[in-house]
């Protein structure tokens, strides 16, 4: 018995040795910035942590870079904040899971005297504005509007007239529902162009599968489909190519990943909405590294969208 | 009365020395993080922890009910959900307080119930019956509030999470009671030793005049209804009910369980054990948050703990028999 709990210790000292170590070199006398994901298994989110690491390198800050496992847990990423507030970092970006289960969050960030930068996904106005919180600085892309470019992009491609499914992100997000709104106002200008499925894939790519394979089953004459994002494009872009349809069907996604990129220049896919996740994380460092000073930043930094054809679609 | 006589002296003392072995565990680890970092044995910090460990400790107490009978309940997670969204719903149709946590609690009880139907009259395997359970509540979550999360509460509600008794987060006083009342339960009353009795040999138990339709009906509605409770404690918590709140908590749970020493086979555990489990979980997982341990690293650490925990509860238990 003794021996297994010798067993136990070793191992466990070990790997938490082995970790130390990691974290010991983002210590030292430089301000600490961390920067919460909503996960650091998606593109998106790799490329804003790489302009964030890159603008923390130049501003001579220290970046600790956290994420939950899952994109949408939420007391997941409410535990990750706590336990960095615990370690009293200087400031905070977060690109937050739930647009109101964030707000608890950033009011204890602010008890503890800590700024928050929300990046990426906007806060919702109405819980904030009830809570004791307070959000230093936003930094987004305009969603809305690029859900309007993909709008006019599939009213031009179909003529004014057609048959149009939509994947839509996880319920309730605010970056997939203003998505979702620029997208419908869009379509509202070619009355002739029905949306005639609507459903959510929840951000997943399998699921995009899944899903827009079913709506295919139902509606075998759809000729455009928008997803709020990449990977359920790219997930629709396979259910396409199963159902032999690959080139009658238009599809268009969001985010401009590097994958996307390569499947607009292939022609899977036909476009995808650009936004800057690196540009994104720097501003995010800069804004926090401002803050930490004592200096003013803007309320709110939007950073530009831009739709991606064939034509610029080639990985920079 | 007790159906397995003797052996009951010997499942004690083993049971008393692998909660100690779980426990070394534990202080192992927060003597190593005390070492590693300055941040994390402050009290602000242990608070913390604790009221993280809440919400999976709750739910992780019916786990340990359920897997004693030698069953599993996979449905914990997706119940979690739906009792959430339909308590905050009353809540903002506004249904009093106290009626609104009631319903909560009961959408938990009358799932876990059914699960225990299912299993008992149904005679379906415990696995099969709570995964139907697990997408049907997940499914009912969803339809009922159109995939939207409900959020935005009175401070009343609220300080269920916010509040503090005695300078401690209410979460962490409430998870204590119902450890105090769950040990009590398991130890002196007969539906606790009737729990052991149909987990160490449901024939046996049968025989000897246990109902045990009844008494698996009621560990399975118990599983439920700390469900309820741990949706109350998380929606005060994020101030939102979501419809995908508590994925795979279920597996959290029973890891929870198993790593304080709750044998999957049935027949043995303790809640003590259990909480001990619980907040090894959190304590690692507070740890490798404070030492800024990359997020793909962390899930390889919590893994390999969990298997290692209960390789040496294995070995433990061999040396002991």
């Amino acid at each position: 018995m003794k021996k297994g709990l010798v067993l136990v210790l070793l191992v466990i000292l070990s790997v938490t040795f082995l970790s130390c170590q990691r974290g010991t070199e983002q210590a030292g006398g430089a301000p600490r910035i961390a920067l919460v994901l909503k996960t650091a298994n998606n593109p998106f989110f790799i490329d804003m942590q790489k302009g964030a690491e890159e603008a923390a390198r130049k501003l001579g800050v220290n970046l600790i870079v956290q994420a939950a496992e899952r994109e949408v847990d939420v007391e997941k990423q409410m535990q990750i904040i706590e336990n960095l507030i615990q370690t009293k970092v200087a400031a905070l970006c977060v690109t937050p899971s739930g647009s109101r289960e964030i707000v608890p969050a950033i009011e204890k960030a602010n008890r503890a005297g800590i700024p928050v930068v929300i990046v990426d996904t906007r806060v919702d106005a109405k819980a904030m504005s009830e809570s004791n919180g307070k959000v230093a600085s936003f930094i987004g892309s305009d969603n809305y509007e690029g859900g309007k470019l993909a709008g006019e992009f599939i009213a031009k491609k179909l003529g004014g007239k057609g048959k149009v499914a939509v994947l839509e992100g996880i319920p309730g997000h605010e970056t997939g529902d203003s998505r979702l709104k620029g997208f419908r106002e869009a379509l509202k200008a070619t009355p002739e162009i029905e949306i005639v499925a609507s459903q959510t894939a929840n951000w997943e790519r399998d699921q995009g599968f899944n899903v827009f394979q079913n709506i295919l089953q139902s509606h075998p004459d759809i000729q455009a489909v928008f997803a709020c994002s990449d990977l359920m494009a790219l997930g629709a872009v396979e259910a396409i190519a199963a159902a032999k349809k690959t080139g009658q069907i238009t599809v268009i996604g969001f985010d401009a990943s590097d994958e996307a990129r390569k499947a607009v220049l292939a022609g899977t896919m036909d476009a995808t909405v650009a936004q800057s996740p690196a540009e994104m994380g720097a501003l995010a460092v800069e804004n926090a590294y401002h803050l930490i000073k004592g200096e003013a930043v803007k309320a709110e930094l939007v950073v530009p969208i831009k739709l991606i054809t064939k034509e610029n679609a080639a990985v920079k | 009365m007790c159906p397995r006589g003797i052996t009951l002296r010997q499942d004690f003392l083993s049971h008393y020395g692998r909660q100690l072995g779980t426990l070394s565990g534990l202080l192992a680890l927060v003597v190593a993080l005390w070492i590693l970092t300055p941040h994390f044995l402050t009290i602000s910090n242990l608070l913390n922890v604790a009221e993280q460990a809440t919400i999976i400790a709750i739910i992780a107490v019916g786990m340990t009910f359920v897997i004693i009978t030698g069953g599993i309940d996979l449905a914990v997670g997706s119940v979690l959900a739906f009792s959430g969204v339909v308590m905050a719903s009353s809540l903002q149709s506004g249904i009093p307080l106290p009626l609104a946590l009631l319903i909560g609690l009961g959408v938990g009880l009358l799932c876990g119930v059914v699960n225990g139907l299912l299993i008992t009259i149904g005679r379906l395997p415990p696995f099969i019956a709570t995964l139907g359970m697990m997408s049907v509540a997940r499914g009912a979550a969803l339809m009922f509030t159109e995939g939207r999360p409900i959020s935005g509460f009175s401070e009343g509600f609220r300080s269920i999470a916010t509040g503090e008794i005695l300078r401690i987060p209410a979460p962490v006083v409430i998870m204590i009671v119902v450890y105090v009342i769950a040990h009590f339960v398991l130890k002196r009353t007969k539906l606790g030793r009737y729990t052991y009795a149909i987990g160490g040999n449901e024939e046996a138990a049968l025989l000897s005049g246990i109902n045990v339709r009844l008494n698996k009906t009621l560990v399975y509605g118990i599983a439920g209804l700390l469900s309820g409770l741990a949706a109350i404690l998380l929606t005060a918590r994020l101030n939102s009910a979501q419809p995908i709140a508590g994925m795979s908590y279920e597996l959290d749970a029973i890891a929870a369980t198993v790593i304080g020493g709750t044998s999957l086979l049935g027949g043995e555990g303790t809640v003590s054990g259990t909480l001990i489990g619980a907040l090894i979980m959190a304590v690692l997982r507070n740890g490798l948050n404070l030492l800024s341990v990359s997020s793909f690293f962390q899930q390889v650490v919590i893994g390999s703990v969990i298997i290692l925990a209960v390789l040496i509860d294995m070995a433990l238990k061999r040396r002991g028999k």
